[in-house]
């Protein structure tokens, strides 16, 4: 669903991602690890297509990204650091412009019924986005990734900033769309999250994917002793 | 897309308290400018149907008179007020709205209403063309400046784009719901317009179809200064930006521009002084005939013309009375002194309107002005029309008066008196306006920089926004 064949991205001397390889297959959930500027935003801007790459290419649903910019754009859904709405729309009305955007029609029946999968409140959904917090606002970017049907699920740091209960329930959301047969690329910060919801984890560094695990194969100690040595933050901090 | 795009934008819009107050301010300033332009034209309507009257019943009235004496004593030409005057008034308050017609000499309009009013009027009137012209380009601005850079502020450019959004469906719905609100606006007042002239009796001839031109002339304004502020607003980064510099180029279209036409075409294309005028045309007259003196050397030599013509030695053997024919003579010479000397003045107004519509390629105001006021007859090539219809009639009640006296008296008999019923069979004076067809023939230039200004601002704005 998800793969790259040695993509490189470049701004002038500095080299942003270093002839990156991944493969994210179906109902999988990928996450990328890694300190600031290791990569993991421009792997997400290069699947998006928001960037081009200097050398190598980016797949989804096998479609090369840069050649079907339009068409890859089908099968994914993206959810951002922090998700903006539109703060005078309530929810409903939200997920219905941006579903419309991907060429959904659906009754407000239905649209509720992805609000609802996606966990937030009845409640919540005539409301205006100006008064949600940011976990309620990243359940309507699942909802709007379910009301897409997407394949493929781009996140860039989606549980900064949430409280430990948001966090945990996006983590649930997030194994639901697994189920479902989604393929997720989460680039994140979040070592103990990472752990629980993937199913893989590839820590970056300098634009390099230096490691990869299956999360089944790896406990949570001996991850952060390989993310904290692969960081070189093992020496400093003995 | 278009029109979820267009939904999410209306509710956006209606939902933020600052568009609700300024289309509720809009619309307020409208009610209140047509109200105040529907009492002013009935007012000055029925001002002029009685002063036609009055000054009928005074010409048909003057009882038995030497008709020299009438052609001195005079009468009037009262101009007008028409339907469409109630949403543009144009040059009329500055124009003038009644010409003397009287013997020998051509006059100007006078009595405007600028005159009438104290320096007060120097602030403007509040009038539905300035609402239409200068109020509701602002409420473009103040709806659709931040209309694309609010997607790149408030973050939602990357879900919109990760979620495979078409530019210029995007863009069109966009445009649609800033489209809306304005067309609305002045749909309204446009409605309530025709429907206030249509109900209007006796005053002037009422056409929806110059109504309709009217209101497709300012949609067509409308349409390019959302362009404008869409376009900016895909150009810049920032709201704030976005807001100064579509305020600038209003400022610039709207305020700077035309000033910087009339100041341009006056300096290129000067009037004469009023005294210069009149010494020119003073000038040309004393080298022709003057009816009034029998001992010119003009008037020697028409004596002697017309005596051979005839084959008689003595004016009194004539069978008219020469004296009035003299002074139809006159009449015509000066007639035509005037004709050359207007003629020059026309000239020089059609060369200033030529860069007036030059310059309209720098402002999409100025041909809109151009088309409001010809459409409404309240623009200077109506009143020129009208002048021209005055003098024809000054020049007609001049031969009609001097043949009565030439046909019904002899030589020296300046003590005839026509009847007290030849008055009435001077036919009154009437002019009718330009027709709808011939205002859009004339001013064929101005819509065609109007389509241009559609044309480039839907090209620039289609182009930005591909690459957003």
């Amino acid at each position: 669903m998800i793969s790259t064949n040695n993509l490189t991205k470049r701004y002038g001397e500095h080299i942003a991602l270093d002839q990156l390889n991944l493969n994210v297959k179906e109902g999988e959930i990928y996450c990328l690890l890694g300190a600031n500027g290791a990569g993991k935003t421009t792997t997400i801007n290069l699947l998006l297509g928001f960037v081009e790459p200097s050398s190598g290419s980016a797949f989804i649903n096998e479609l090369e990204v840069q050649q079907h910019v339009k068409a890859t754009k089908k099968f994914l859904a993206y959810i951002p650091e922090n998700l903006m709405l539109y703060p005078s729309l309530t929810a409903v009305e939200n997920l219905d412009y941006f579903s419309g955007i991907a060429g959904k029609r659906l009754s407000k029946t239905v649209l509720k019924e992805f609000l609802e999968e996606s966990g937030l409140q009845s409640e919540a959904f005539d409301q205006r986005i100006s008064t949600f917090s940011k976990g309620m606002r990243q359940k309507v970017g699942i909802a709007i990734a379910l009301a897409k049907e997407a394949k493929v699920l781009l996140l860039d740091e989606p549980t900064s900033g949430l409280d430990p209960k948001a966090s945990n329930e996006f983590g649930l959301l997030l194994q639901k769309l697994r189920k479902k047969g989604v393929a997720t690329l989460m680039a994140t910060h979040d070592l103990f999250r990472a752990k629980e919801v993937g199913t893989h984890i590839g820590i970056m560094k300098g634009g390099q994917l230096k490691q990869e695990f299956v999360v089944d194969n790896i406990s949570l100690n001996e991850l952060e002793d390989f993310y904290l040595k692969t960081m070189n933050y093992k020496e400093e901090v003995l | 897309m278009i029109s979820k795009t267009f939904l999410k934008e209306t509710r956006e819009l209606f939902r933020e308290g600052r568009v609700r107050i300024s289309l509720v301010i809009v619309l307020l300033l409208l009610g209140i400018a047509t109200w105040i332009s529907a009492k002013q034209y009935q007012n000055v309507n029925a001002q002029y149907a009685a002063a036609t009257t009055a000054e009928r019943a005074i010409w048909d009235n003057q009882g038995e008179k030497n008709p020299h004496s009438a052609a001195h004593y005079g009468t009037y030409a009262f101009k007008p007020k028409y339907p469409l005057s109630l949403v543009d008034q144009g040059v009329d308050k500055y124009a003038g709205t009644s010409i003397f017609l009287e013997a020998h000499k051509r006059n100007e309009a006078q009595f405007s209403a600028a005159a009438d009013q104290t320096g007060l009027a120097r602030f403007g009137d509040l009038t539905p063309d300035f609402i239409l012209l200068f109020i509701v380009p602002l409420l473009i601005i103040l709806l659709g400046y931040n209309s694309f850079t609010k997607e790149r502020e408030m973050g939602t450019l990357t879900l919109l784009k990760s979620q495979g959004i078409s530019n210029w469906k995007w863009l069109f719905g966009k445009w649609s719901a800033l489209f809306l609100p304005v067309l609305m606006i002045t749909g309204i007042l446009f409605l309530i317009a025709g429907v206030v002239l249509a109900n209007l009796q006796d005053f002037g001839v009422f056409q929806w179809s110059s109504l309709g031109t009217m209101f497709l002339i300012y949609i067509a304004y409308y349409i390019v200064f959302i362009n404008i502020v869409l376009l900016i607003s895909a150009l810049v980064k920032k709201s704030g930006i976005s807001l100064v510099v579509s305020l600038c180029i209003w400022i610039l279209a709207c305020l700077a521009a035309p000033k910087a036409a009339s100041n341009i075409a006056e300096s290129k294309h000067p009037y004469p002084t009023r005294q210069e005028f009149a010494a020119n045309v003073l000038k040309d007259k004393k080298e022709g005939l003057d009816g009034h003196n029998p001992w010119s050397k003009e008037a020697k030599l028409l004596e002697q013309e017309v005596l051979k013509e005839h084959g008689v030695d003595s004016l009194h053997q004539l069978p008219f009375n020469f004296d009035a024919y003299r002074m139809q003579k006159g009449e015509e010479h000066e007639a035509e002194v005037y004709f050359k000397h207007y003629n020059y003045l026309k000239d020089q107004y059609t060369n200033q309107s030529n860069v007036y519509r030059g310059l309209a390629a720098i402002s999409p105001y100025l041909p809109t002005r151009f088309l409001s006021m010809a459409l409404a007859h309240t623009d200077y090539a109506t009143h020129w029309d009208f002048a021209d219809a005055a003098e024809a009639y000054r020049i007609t009640t001049q031969k009609f008066l001097n043949d009565n006296f030439k046909d019904n008296s002899s030589f020296g008999e300046w003590s005839y008196k026509a009847n007290a019923d030849t008055w009435k069979e001077l036919p009154a004076f009437s002019y009718d306006p330009p027709e709808l067809a011939t205002v859009l023939d004339r001013n064929a230039s101005n819509m065609g920089i109007l389509g241009i200004w559609l044309l480039v601002s839907f090209g620039s704005l289609f182009i930005t926004t591909k690459t957003i």
